[in-house]
Parts: structure tokens; C-alpha cells; sequence
């Protein structure tokens, strides 16, 4: 039975609100308030209306029989001031904190399903960057502010309910942060900079991202969630290749035994000579990986699959396409929950099933996750939170794109990929018995060695924690917390198979791998709160923490099998190789934190932490380190009582952290290496100079910062400026090798990060008929400046190959790039070579380019209409430039489109030549016409480094998502509370990039090793369905 | 509760020291493998090095590494803190820990890192031109130094005449056993043998430059055979014989069978030089292909130089096997240094002598890979002219790159033929004459760099000459 409601909506001083949503509850049923505060809706009698506004409380009103209702709103303070989780799990008003801290719901991670749910913060939290990489189950690289240490982590910390893990960077092996089940997130906190993460000592100078895991507090009864999303998977990014010239060289393309081998069978001669003429020497091309081979006009040449046929050299334009699986993640997750006043509980089961854009590359996670709290009396309250992780693959290992930059434009994947059908008739060299590939000079059939070569890996992993809390007044209570983090993964990595290559035989080879790592926190806290009198509060907490890391490695590589394919230590021809190591050290803590309230608007924090950590020398392993903050709510305290400005915070704050070494850096030591002949030990001195007078690294950070709200919280502004220094940098300095090492150990160094972080966060569009418009924009700049290195010492190579090098260099910014660069005209044109019309090259090394970007930034849009989201994410990257040899050696094995130009009337380089002296130049435009072959080689990124600097920005489409939910008549059906569907995408479009061949974000070596990539794995874009079901 | 944390941070993996006997072999090993290989891309010093440039082996694809004069800059870096790191590191503390007031006071042991890091030393210098060398390896010396100031050439070289001389009084073969010693197995004589046929070899380079030191040296030498013996026939030279158990095989064999690479044919050079003098080692050196030998010009761009491949003469299969031995000095090479000294006047017997010398060098080599020098041969190699002993020496050095460049360079010999037409060399065609200094050194040591680049007397490119070049 319904019947027509009518009212009107006003705010407590009376004036009429607009825009403010009325629900029937529980259905998807409403409507807004319209420019008058009047709203009209059809309800049932006796339902129950509920009334909400951004910046006011939720109101719900029953109706009974009523048909008229005018509400008053009032502003919600609770709203302004939200709760976040800070450091050991305290829950703090937001607006007390002196410091930076971002929030991610669970709601937000579970719309838009990754895999490795840290990769959902990119574009979404100011400051924070992640570089993705990798095939199923890979970690990413997450960095915070910036580079902070030259030679070290710059991880941040990751805490799960109150206990650090380990997070690893492994584009193969993942770990860490990616084995969490993204459906166990409760939310996400990210805690910039040292001064947010005082209290979690050492590891936090990068930052901190909290996760609080979901429990079954506040669900009635039981309450049982599914999840289940399906993704597929394709690269994102197709490089421009050519499609005219086919593999080979000198304009030949001839398939002939895999090796370039002569020609000397009459019939091949025959058929060789109709398609190349009578002069062209007699050999295969297949030899050289490299597409300098003839036009792919259909003249008829033997191929790696014509045997002693002929068949049309063609192009194969969708080669790319064929050699890409498309990759499925399949997420299945239930949860059951249930909660009373003596406790909560929340048992949840995850499954995880990933195949990769590599053909045969997968990954599997188990997660089981408990949760768990129960008042034992109403004083003691006793809480677990547990997940165990069983991960694994049958084979981690992919091959890189160097499939796409030595090759042969010429060849079908799809063909190579049924190789099968080849052996009857693919010729090779007499006696071998490889499988058919389109050569075998140096590379070997990817699939073939994707099923033969497997990298499999079984890894166990339990985190979790057990705490007791113990309330022994209404002021004091105490904390005991005991928390671990231990996996163990056995890594079992296939190398070689048996057979016989160029008359050779080359034997089976493999290597195992077990390793194990564990964490032990044991904490204890005291807290005390007390409020005195209307305007005074305080709130400390002491206490301590006992550390304990503890990692071992054993590895033993077989480099000969007796019997090919059986995988085990014993089947050796020859002594195998073993590993082993094991590291450990221990960090007490003793810390304390106070805060002091003044009417609830004016707050002062001050932290204090004491180490002491083994790692040190014991005369120096003690150290302090206190930090303090203000916040001001002038709002409050000015008690302005704006509809225009509602909330106005001001904050400051200064934070030290101090950090120790790795374990035994203190004194010299020797290695042992592989033992002559198998059996004659045999050492070797380390060639680090270890240092026995090591002291803690001290990382200072100062941050200001403004949160300012206008028109009820309709829109937000928040802004920082902060800087950031780390000095006495324990480095491992490169030095001299002339002194016989290669590394240094000391303290030195200072690197400083300033930058601007602003967040800017709307409701331009609230309509009367429910619709919404929210937005929210991010930017972030960072500049990390190297000040100082150790005495004598102006340069710190970060990364070097291939002779280029990303270097910390004193008053220089922190990454950048040294090579070799063209030689350029005072007007900045390239000289070229009069005689041959190649580039030359500028002598010494040249700065090249850096690392970091200018600045990174996000755009989120979310749409929302009668239970309908859609929601996008814009994600910015402007400036900074990686070396991307792939780009660099593809342009020189003519892969890429742009070397298909003038290949057979040769190349004139944009620039100049002399035609003066080399004392008295004199440069006029370049006209000499060079072979292009040799021009084009000049992209070779081994000796011309300048040729394969790229820019790395990009604008990038990351995510979109479009939800339903679904209306109570039919969840009603399934008996549901709740019911939602939801079409995601991630990475969907590439809106902008400054090079043509590659997804600009990168990351081949990881760590500090940013801004390097040759024919990584492309990154993927990946679209899906998924479903959250609440009973 | 820290009371504990001393021994915690006691690393169990990695000892504070080692017997000198664990760090022999792996100075050796590596510094051998260096010099006959190496086996990564791109450091190869030997066979896209010295090979290629004294064009006994030339590439069949990828001129570009070695071949026509480029060389990646990981070449010349990583050759640098291979040597200094891996080598000379090992030999250093050897010679600090087995010195009589060192930890572990043993005279063989000292004796030997001597001789090694002579070795090793010249090496770099002949490489490179001035290297740090008084003041290097000090990294973890009583008083550190961690930028190592350059010596000149004649300083090193100086230098390391008088080091092989004390190190061949340290060697005592009455005196304490030596293990790990996987050179000469322990046999003290034989490094003697070694340190005074490298110091007559040092002693001839720079023979030009320092004539009167130099004659010196020889006459000391040559005088007491007891006293400063040396080598004295194919069965007692300075050699690394390999096993078949990887790493400890054959760089050659690790690189073309187990690496599959066949970047390299014997060079036209190579090839039509011997067959014009009708040289049987020819059979040992290179595999005849089609039943006929036919070598690669050198220099030629990847697409004519693939036409090659197939028909080209290959390595022999001896050079390519596991356990091949990779000389470090021979006892054909001492014979014609003593043949270019007698030549020279530097030791008695002029003419005659060094004819007598330079047919022992012959026959040594012949002798070396199992053959007998053919009667005729003689004739066709021609008299002991300077030009004659030092291209019997480049056939003789066929495998060790880096010394026939090295005397290639010092005395023009031998004289190689006009490149092919359709060759294409960098380095404006100069034959390199050194490697260019690391960009470590110029990031990390870049003031006494600069110093050292003033003491060769050219700058820092691959046309300055080395201080011993004799035209």
C-alpha cells in the first residue's frame, strides 16, 4: 500500500537545503530535495525515510501514517572529523593528526578488482607510485614521496592489522602486499613520510600502508558474503612495427638448416636462385635475428616450416597478437561473519586463479583468513587475526619480448606455437634434435621451452597476530600483542634439457631453491586517556617491542642430469652447486607517544623511540628518536560558523626516524666460491670494505599542511609541503676498483625530497532525482636532491649497464642518467659523419636524463544514480625518462616501423655535418646519404645510450568501473541483503604517451633500480565481471 | 637483552679469514679466464679483442662487438673491475697475509701472489697504458686508499721487474708446501721457472725504451740457471689446465658449445698466411670446411659477413674442447723472446743465436699441439729477421689475443694485409692501441684519472699509444 509522501528538508538554522537524498529504506526507491527544500516521493506505510546529505548526519524518520514531513538536518561533526587507523592500530580523529594521512576504503579496493590490490592505490593517493611489472602473482614497486636512501630500501613499510609483513619487489615471485586477499581489506591507510610512521621505527622513513582487515563487528546474526569476479587479460600496448622487410639480412630471407648454413642441395639452389637471382650469395639468413631480410612481396623462400618446399614470404602483421595468450584471473571468495555483544568473527576463504599473457604461465593463492574478537569479560578483550597463504605455480617463468626485438618480422607465432606439426619436415643440422624454431643460432622455440623449462614454486605463509587488551580503569588499559610473519617457498627452476645443438650435446640442468623467512613482533602498550575538565584531554601510550628477523636460503643447482627431466639432487653427472646463507638480527624498542587536547580543536603529539638493534657495532647500536606535531581545527577554535567555509584545519609537524645496517656489514669477509674441479675449495676476499664503526642513519622530516572545507564538506582541499633528509646514510659506496673493491660501507650522505602534495575533492552535481557527481583530483611533486656523498666521494651509481648509468651525483637530482650522447652542433643538430652519414658520437659521458618524474597525479570521477556507479580513474605521469633498450635495439634489428624508411635508397639524418675543420668547424645541413642499415644501427643502446632514453610520461585511462546495485525486490528473491554487479576495467587506454613503441611504466630491476627496461613483459590491460553477494 | 647481539651479527655464512691455499685458485681462475675468454658477451677481451684485432679469428655476425673496432663500454669496464676485483684482490691479500709479518707468514705463498699480480699488472697496463698500480689494492691497507693514484708505464713496468725478481727469492723450493695451487700443482721449481721467463718477457718489451736495465735483467738472468731458471721445455710452461666440471672448463668450450655461439671463423689473415707457408697447425687450429680452409676478412658488416659462416674454416676442436689448457706463457714464446734479444743485442750471440732460438721456437710450437715441424718449413718461414721471429711468434700466440696484440702493437709485426674492400672499421680504421679508461674511473676516481691520462702522453681513446711501442 502506498501513498504520496510530501515535505520539506531544512537546516538547523532554518534555511531550505537542496539536494539532500530521501530513500525509503532498505530499497533503492527515492528521490532529492529540490531548490526549496520540498521533496515528493510514493512509499509505503509504516516504511521508514531515510534522509542524507554530504556533511550532515543521516537521519531516518518512520513514517507511520504519515503523508507530511518537514525535517530539520544537522551538521555533522563526525562527518568533518573521520576516524582513521594510525600507527599500532590507534584510532584517531583525522582532524587531530599533525600529519598527512590517505585513506582507501575496502569498498573503493573491491569495485575495481587487481590482483595485487596495491596496484589499485596508483592515481588514487597523492604521492604514492607504483610500478607494475610482471606476469601472475608479481609484486610492484612502491614508492612514497620519493627516493629518500641512495643505496637501500625505499619500500615502504607494510602493516596488517598492527604487524609488519614482508613486502618483496619480484616481477616473477611476487610477495608480500600481492598475496593479500584484496576481499579481506577493510581499508587502506597510507601514511606519508617519516612523520606520520615516528612509532613504527626504522623501516617507516619511507612511509607506512596500513591495512586493517575486515572483522564481524556490528553484523547481526550470521552474515555470509560471496565474491566472485572473472578477468581476462591482453598487453595494452602493441609496438609499431614494420611489416615490409622480412627476417634475415643483405635483403634475404632464406630458411636453411636454422643456422645460415650454405646452400649446396641443386634443388634448393633452384629455388633459391628463382627467388634471388643469379649473384646472390649462396646462404641462409636465418642466422641473424634480425629483419634486414628481403621485401615480404610473396616471393616463394624456404621457411623454418617448408622443409624442402617453398612457400610466399608474407607479412604477419598480427604476430604480436598471436604470440600473447589472453590471460584469466578467476576470484572466488566467501566469507562468513557473525557478531554479538561478546564478540565477532569473521571466517573468510579465498581462491585465486591467474593465467598469464604468456602462454603456459600461471599462479594460484589460497587464502584462509580468520578474524576474530571476544570479550572474555567486559574488561578483557581477547582478538586473532590470521591468514594463512598457500601460493604456487606450475611455472612462474615467461619469456621476455625479446621475441619482438631479435627477430624475424617475417615468422607466425601461431605456427611456431604448433611446432608439433613441424618436425616431420623442419630441417635443421644433421644429428640435432631441436625443436623446430624459426632459427637456432640463438634462440630456442619460447613455447617449447615454456612447457620443457618450467620455474615452478610452493610457498606456504602464515601471518597473523594474537593481542589481549585489558581495560584496568576507565583511563588505563593494556595491550599485550604477539604477531608473525613466516613463509617458507620452495622454488624448483628447470634450466637446460638434453639434446643435441650444432653437433653438441648440452645436458638437462636445474636448480632447487628453499627459502625461509620470518618476522616475530612481540608487543606491549600501555595507553591512558583522561579528559581534564571541558577543555584539556591527554592520551599516551608506552610501551615496547621485541623484533626478531630470521631468514635462510639453501640452493642447489644440478648442472648435468644423468636422466634428463627427473628433477631431483641426486640424478648428477657432476658435483652440484650449493648455496647457502642465512640471515638474522634482532631490534628492542621502547617508545612512547602523548597527545594533548585543548577543546578538542588544538592537538600536540609528541612520540619519542628508543632502538637498539644487532646490526650495529654495540658501541653505537643505541638510538632516540621523538617527533612532535600540532593540529589546528581553526574552525573550531575561532568558532566560525560558516555555511561557506565548514572546516579549516592547519598542521605542522617534525619527525626524526633513525635506522640500523644489515646484518654483518661490520667486519671484512671472504666468500666461498664454486670449487675447482668440483672438489677444490676455493674462496675468495669479499669486495666490500665493511666498516666496524657504523652508526643508525638518521632520516628528518617537517611537514605543513591545510585541510579546508567548504559548503558543508562539498568540497575538500588538502595540501602539504614537506621535506624530507636522510643523512648518515650507511651506503655501500662505490669506489675506485683499483683498490681492489668494489664497495665501500660508511656513513655519508645526504639526500633531501621536497615536494607539494594537494588533493582536491568534490560534489560539483547533486540532483533532486538522487543523481550524484564526485570528483576528486590529486597531485604530487617530489624532488630528491642528492647534497652530499661520502668525503671524496661526488657519485653514487644506482644502476649501470651497457655503460649508461642512473647515478646519485652531489647537487645533482637523485637518478640521473650518464652515457653517451651524439655528438651536437652549438645549435643542439647532430653532427653527422661527411663521408658515411652516421651519427658521431660526443666524447666522455653526458647527462642524458633522470628518473623521476616532474610530478604524478590523479583524476577520479564517480557517477552514482538509483544504485548505479560508474566510476573512472585518471592516472598522470608527466616527465621523467627511462633507458628502454628494447626500443633502442629493435630500431637496430629493424624491427620497428620507422627502419622500414629508406632501406634500399638510404637514410639522410636530420642535423648537420662539417665540412671544416675539426679546430674550425663549419657545419651545414647533413646531406649525405647514408646505407641504413649502418644508420639505423646507430640506435644500437650498447654504444649510443642517448638513442634509447625515452620520456616516461603518460596519461593513462587506469580505471572504470560501472556497478549495479541490485533492488531489494530481487536480493529479496535470493534471500540477499545485498546484491551488486559490477564491469570493470583496468589500464583500458594509454590517453597520452611520448613514445611510440612502449607503456612507458616500467620496471625491470626494481628498487632502486628505476627507469631501465629491455622487452619486459608488457603490461596488460584487463577488463572483467564481478559479483558481491551479502546475506 | 642485547647482550647477545655481538655474536648474532657474527656472519655464519662468510669467514673473517681464509687460508692463502683457498684463495690461490680462485686468483687464478679468474685472472686465466679473463685472459683466454672471458665467457660473458661483451667482456669477451680475448676472443672479441686480441683475436680479432690481430685477425686470427674474425666475426661472421655482429662486427660491431670487436670486430670492426667497437667495443661496448662494458668491455672495457667490467675487463677493469674483473682484474682489480677478482684477481688482483686475491693475490694482494695473499701476498699481505703470507709476508713475515703477516698473519699467516708463508714464503711460498708470498713468492707466488707475487708473481701473479706481476702478471695481472701487466696485463692491465698493456691494456690499458698507465694504471693505478704503487697505490692500488690498498682498499683495506693499514692506511686506506680509496682513489689510487696512476703510475706511468715505465713506472709499472719498472715496477713489476722488481717485484718477479724478489718473488723469485721468496720462492723456496725446499720451503713450505703449497696447496690449492691448480697452475703447477704445488711445484714450487715451476713457479720459479715462471716469474723469471715473465721477467725476461717484461724485460724485452720494454727493451727498446730502457736498453741498459734491460740487458741488465737478461744477463742476470740468462747467467744463472740455477739460480733464475726458466722455461726449458713444452712440459714445464706457465699453463691452466681445465676440467670438464663447469665453471672450471674451458672458456672457449663454455662459450661456443655450451653457449652455442658461432660468431667466429678463423680470419682470411690467419688462414692464407699459414697455407702460404703450408703450416700443419693450420689442422689444429681451424676445421677445414667442405674440404678446404677459408678464412673471414675481418671487419665486414653482418650481412656479407654471414655469407660466410657455412663455408668458412672454424675453430679447431681442440680449442674448443672442456679440459683444452689455456696458456699463460709458453715456452715457444720465451724462445722468441730470446731469439728478438739475441737479434736485438740485448743478450749475447747475435745472428746465429737468434736463429738457433727462433727454430726452437718453431719446432716448441709445432711440438706444443702434439706436431712435428715439417722439414721443409724453414724455408718457407723464412731467416730470423725481426719481421720473421715476430710473425713466427703471432702464429705461435694463436689463442692468446691479448699478448699477440699486445707485441703486435709494439713492434707492427706482423704486417697485416690491406682490409678488405667492403670492410667497415670505426676508430677512423686505427687498430686499437688500448682500451679507454672505465666510466667508473671517471665517476669514482676522476682527479687522479686525469693524471694518469697526462702520463701517457695522448688522451683517453683507443689511438694513444703505449709507452713500449717500438714504430
Amino acid at each position: 500500500q502506498n501513498s504520496k509522501i510530501t515535505g520539506k528538508v531544512t537546516e538547523a538554522g532554518g534555511g531550505a537545503l537542496p539536494g539532500v537524498t530521501v530513500l525509503v529504506k532498505g530499497t533503492n526507491t527515492g528521490t532529492a530535495s529540490d531548490l526549496e527544500g520540498a521533496f515528493a516521493l510514493e512509499a509505503p506505510t509504516n516504511s521508514t525515510l531515510v534522509f542524507s546529505f554530504i556533511g550532515y548526519a543521516t537521519q531516518e524518520v518512520a513514517l507511520g501514517n504519515k503523508t507530511t514531513l518537514n525535517v530539520e538536518m544537522a551538521m555533522d561533526a563526525k562527518q568533518l572529523g573521520e576516524v582513521v587507523i594510525t600507527a599500532f592500530g590507534i584510532e584517531r580523529e583525522k582532524k587531530a593528526l599533525g600529519y598527512t594521512i590517505q585513506e582507501v576504503s575496502g569498498e573503493k579496493l573491491a569495485q575495481v578488482k587487481s590482483s595485487n590490490v596495491v596496484n589499485s592505490l596508483s592515481g588514487r593517493v597523492a604521492g604514492v607510485q607504483v610500478s607494475s611489472n610482471g606476469g601472475p602473482g608479481s609484486s610492484s614497486n612502491i614508492v612514497i614521496r620519493g627516493m629518500g636512501s641512495v643505496s637501500r630500501n625505499n619500500q615502504p613499510l607494510v602493516v596488517i592489522d598492527g604487524v609488519p609483513i614482508q613486502q618483496a619487489n619480484n616481477n616473477r615471485y611476487g610477495g608480500g602486499i600481492s598475496e593479500v586477499n584484496p576481499e579481506n581489506i577493510a581499508s587502506m591507510s597510507v601514511l606519508k613520510g617519516p612523520n606520520a610512521a615516528a612509532l613504527y621505527g626504522s623501516r617507516a622513513a619511507n612511509g607506512v600502508i596500513l591495512i586493517t582487515t575486515k572483522n564481524g563487528v556490528g553484523v547481526k546474526g550470521i552474515g555470509v558474503e560471496v565474491s566472485s569476479s572473472i578477468t581476462t587479460e591482453r598487453p595494452s600496448v602493441k609496438p609499431d612495427f614494420q611489416d615490409i622487410y622480412g627476417g634475415g639480412n643483405g635483403y634475404r630471407t632464406w630458411y636453411n638448416n636454422g643456422r645460415s648454413g650454405s646452400i649446396t642441395d641443386p634443388l634448393e639452389i633452384e629455388q633459391y636462385r628463382a627467388a634471388y637471382g643469379p649473384n646472390a650469395p649462396l646462404s641462409g639468413t636465418e642466422g641473424t635475428d634480425e629483419s634486414w631480410g628481403a621485401p615480404m612481396d610473396g616471393r616463394l623462400v624456404r621457411q623454418w616450416w617448408t622443409g624442402t618446399g617453398v612457400a610466399p614470404l608474407t607479412p604477419q602483421p598480427n604476430n604480436w597478437e598471436e604470440y600473447w595468450e589472453t590471460g584469466q584471473t578467476f576470484v572466488n571468495s566467501v566469507a562468513l561473519t557473525g557478531g554479538n555483544d561478546k564478540g565477532s568473527f569473521r571466517l573468510s576463504l579465498g581462491r585465486l586463479d591467474q593465467t598469464g599473457i604468456m602462454y603456459n604461465n600461471d599462479f594460484q593463492r589460497n587464502n584462509i583468513n580468520l578474524s576474530s574478537a571476544y570479550n572474555l569479560t567486559p574488561e578483557l578483550k581477547a582478538t586473532v587475526s590470521a591468514e594463512y597463504i598457500k601460493s604456487g605455480s606450475d611455472n612462474r617463468s615467461y619469456q621476455s619480448g625479446q621475441q619482438f626485438i631479435w627477430s624475424h618480422r617475417s615468422v607466425s607465432w601461431d605456427q611456431l606455437k604448433n611446432w608439433r606439426d613441424y618436425t616431420g619436415v623442419h630441417i635443421q643440422r644433421p644429428g640435432d634434435d631441436l625443436p623446430p624454431n624459426w632459427q637456432h643460432t640463438f634462440f630456442s622455440n619460447p613455447f617449447y621451452q615454456q612447457d620443457y623449462m618450467p620455474n615452478a614454486n610452493d610457498k606456504d605463509r602464515l601471518r597473523g597476530s594474537m593481542a589481549l587488551s585489558y581495560d584496568i580503569n576507565s583511563n588505563l588499559s593494556l595491550m599485550l600483542r604477539s604477531g608473525t610473519d613466516f613463509w617458507t617457498d620452495t622454488r624448483i627452476n628447470v634450466t637446460n634439457w638434453e639434446r643435441v645443438s650444432n653437433g653438441n650435446r648440452l645436458y638437462g640442468a636445474y636448480n632447487e631453491e628453499v627459502l625461509r623467512n620470518s618476522e616475530t613482533n612481540h608487543d606491549i602498550m600501555l595507553t591512558y586517556k583522561k579528559d581534564f575538565g571541558p577543555d584539556f584531554s591527554f592520551n599516551g601510550q608506552a610501551g615496547g617491542i621485541y623484533r626478531n628477523n630470521y631468514y635462510k636460503r639453501n640452493y642447489t643447482s644440478v648442472a648435468q642430469l644423468v636422466i634428463d627431466r627427473l628433477y631431483t639432487l641426486n640424478n648428477n653427472a657432476v658435483p652440484n652447486t650449493n648455496e647457502s646463507a642465512i640471515e638474522e638480527f634482532n631490534v628492542q624498542s621502547l617508545f612512547g607517544a602523548a597527545q594533548f587536547g585543548f577543546r578538542n580543536a588544538l592537538f600536540l603529539d609528541v612520540t619519542g623511540r628508543n632502538d637498539w638493534s644487532s646490526t650495529l657495532p654495540t658501541s653505537n647500536n643505541s638510538f632516540f628518536y621523538p617527533s612532535v606535531s600540532l593540529s589546528a581545527v581553526v574552525t573550531d577554535l575561532m568558532e566560525m560558523n560558516s555555511n561557506i567555509l565548514s572546516f579549516a584545519k592547519l598542521r605542522a609537524s617534525w619527525a626524526q626516524v633513525g635506522n640500523d645496517a644489515d646484518p654483518y656489514q661490520l667486519y671484512q669477509l671472504y666468500e666461498s666460491k664454486t670449487p675447482w674441479n668440483g672438489s677444490l675449495p676455493a674462496f675468495g676476499e669479499s669486495t666490500d670494505i665493511n666498516n666496524a664503526n657504523l652508526k643508525p642513519e638518521i632520516t628528518t622530516g617537517t611537514e605543513f599542511g591545510a585541510d579546508v572545507r567548504f559548503l558543508g564538506g562539498r568540497i575538500g582541499l588538502d595540501a602539504t609541503y614537506y621535506t624530507k633528509s636522510t643523512k648518515d646514510q650507511i651506503l655501500g659506496v662505490e669506489i675506485s676498483k683499483a683498490t681492489g673493491y668494489n664497495r665501500r660501507f660508511l656513513n655519508a650522505g645526504e639526500v633531501t625530497n621536497k615536494g607539494v602534495e594537494v588533493m582536491l575533492s568534490g560534489t560539483p552535481l547533486q540532483l533532486a532525482n538522487g543523481f550524484q557527481w564526485e570528483v576528486s583530483l590529486n597531485y604530487a611533486r617530489n624532488r630528491s636532491m642528492v647534497v652530499e656523498l661520502a668525503e671524496g666521494l661526488t657519485t653514487y651509481t644506482l644502476y649501470t649497464t651497457r655503460g649508461l648509468s642512473s647515478e646519485a651525483r652531489v647537487g645533482q637530482a637523485y637518478g640521473t642518467f650518464y652515457g653517451n650522447a651524439f655528438l651536437r652542433s652549438p645549435d643542439g643538430q647532430i653532427i653527422y659523419d661527411k663521408v658515411l652519414g652516421t651519427p658521431s658520437l660526443a666524447p666522455g659521458q653526458t647527462v642524458l636524463g633522470n628518473i623521476q618524474p616532474d610530478w604524478i597525479g590523479g583524476f577520479s570521477n564517480a557517477f552514482t544514480y538509483k544504485g548505479i556507479t560508474l566510476s573512472a580513474l585518471i592516472d598522470v605521469r608527466k616527465g621523467g625518462d627511462i633507458y628502454d633498450e628494447g626500443t633502442g635495439t629493435a630500431r637496430w634489428t629493424g624491427q620497428y616501423e620507422e627502419t622500414a624508411v629508406g632501406r634500399e635508397e638510404g637514410v639522410i639524418g636530420k642535423g648537420v655535418k662539417n665540412i671544416g675543420t675539426a679546430d674550425a668547424p663549419e657545419y651545414v645541413p647533413n646531406d649525405v646519404i647514408a646505407d641504413a642499415k649502418l644508420f639505423y644501427g646507430y640506435n644500437n643502446p650498447r654504444t649510443y645510450h642517448e638513442a634509447a632514453i625515452i620520456d616516461a610520461s603518460y596519461v593513462k585511462l587506469r580505471e572504470v568501473s560501472l556497478g549495479y546495485q541490485l533492488p531489494a525486490f530481487l536480493t529479496n528473491r535470493i534471500k540477499a541483503q545485498s546484491a551488486r554487479v559490477s564491469l570493470v576495467g583496468r589500464n583500458l587506454a594509454i590517453l597520452f604517451r611520448n613514445n611510440p613503441h612502449i607503456d612507458p611504466e616500467v620496471d625491470s630491476q626494481g628498487g632502486n633500480a628505476q627507469g631501465f627496461t629491455y622487452g619486459q613483459l608488457p603490461n596488460s590491460r584487463s577488463m572483467g565481471v564481478s559479483l558481491d553477494i551479502k546475506f | 637483552c642485547t647482550k647477545d647481539f655481538a655474536d648474532m651479527n657474527t656472519s655464519p655464512n662468510k669467514p673473517t679469514a681464509v687460508s692463502s691455499a683457498v684463495l690461490l685458485p680462485t686468483g687464478i681462475e679468474t685472472s686465466v679466464d679473463r685472459y683466454w675468454g672471458h665467457r660473458d658477451r661483451f667482456e669477451r677481451i680475448n676472443l672479441d679483442g686480441g683475436m680479432l684485432w690481430v685477425q686470427y679469428l674474425a666475426r661472421n655476425i655482429y662486427s660491431d662487438e670487436g670486430d670492426n673496432y667497437n667495443m661496448s663500454p662494458a668491455y672495457y669496464t667490467n675487463n677493469w673491475k674483473g682484474f682489480y676485483n677478482d684477481a688482483l684482490l686475491n693475490f694482494q691479500r695473499m701476498v699481505v697475509q703470507s709476508a713475515p709479518d703477516g698473519t699467516a707468514p708463508h714464503t711460498n705463498y708470498e713468492g707466488i701472489g707475487m708473481v701473479m699480480r706481476s702478471w695481472v699488472f701487466s696485463l692491465l697496463t698493456d691494456i690499458y697504458g698507465s694504471v693505478p698500480y704503487s697505490e692500488a689494492l690498498q682498499g683495506t691497507g693499514t692506511t686506506p686508499i680509496y682513489t689510487p693514484k696512476y703510475d706511468s708505464q715505465e713506472a709499472i713496468y719498472a715496477g713489476l721487474l722488481n717485484d718477479l725478481k724478489l718473488a723469485n727469492e721468496k720462492l723456496v723450493v725446499s720451503g713450505p708446501a703449497v696447496t690449492g695451487d691448480i697452475l703447477f700443482n704445488g711445484n714450487i721449481l715451476r713457479w720459479k721457472k715462471f716469474a723469471n721467463s715473465l721477467r725476461l718477457k717484461l724485460a724485452n718489451r720494454q727493451a727498446a725504451k730502457k736498453p741498459a736495465e734491460s740487458k741488465a735483467i737478461m744477463e742476470e738472468i740468462l747467467s744463472d740457471a740455477a739460480k733464475y731458471p726458466v722455461f726449458t721445455s713444452n712440459s714445464d710452461y706457465a699453463v691452466l689446465t681445465h676440467s670438464t666440471v663447469r665453471p672450471s672448463n674451458n672458456e672457449w668450450h663454455e662459450v661456443m658449445i655450451q653457449g652455442g655461439r658461432t660468431d667466429w671463423n678463423l680470419s682470411k689473415t690467419f688462414v692464407d698466411k699459414l697455407q702460404a707457408m703450408n703450416d700443419s697447425r693450420l689442422t689444429v687450429f681451424g676445421q677445414a670446411v667442405n674440404g678446404k680452409y677459408e678464412g673471414v676478412p675481418n671487419g665486414l658488416p653482418d650481412a656479407i659477413a654471414t655469407t660466410y659462416l657455412a663455408t668458412s674454416a672454424k675453430l679447431g676442436t681442440y680449442f674448443t674442447a672442456p679440459t683444452t689448457p689455456s696458456p699463460i706463457m709458453t715456452y715457444s714464446e720465451l724462445l722468441f723472446i730470446l731469439a728478438e734479444a739475441a737479434l736485438d743485442g740485448d743478450i749475447t750471440g747475435g745472428a746465429a743465436k737468434a736463429q738457433e732460438y727462433y727454430e726452437k721456437g718453431i719446432a716448441a710450437s709445432f711440438g706444443q699441439y702434439g706436431l712435428t715441424m715439417p722439414t721443409d718449413y724453414l724455408i718457407n718461414a723464412g731467416p730470423a729477421t725481426k719481421e720473421n721471429i715476430l710473425t713466427q711468434k703471432w702464429i705461435a700466440l694463436f689463442g692468446q689475443g691479448i699478448e699477440a696484440w699486445t707485441e703486435y702493437r709494439r713492434t707492427g709485426y706482423p704486417i697485416m694485409p690491406t682490409p678488405d674492400a667492403r670492410a667497415i672499421f670505426l676508430n677512423d680504421g686505427v687498430l686499437p692501441t688500448r682500451l679507454q679508461y672505465p666510466s667508473s674511473e671517471y665517476s669514482l676516481n676522476k682527479a687522479k684519472l686525469e693524471e694518469g691520462i697526462t702520463l701517457m702522453g695522448g688522451p683517453d681513446d683507443k689511438k694513444t699509444k703505449m709507452w713500449w711501442v717500438e714504430k
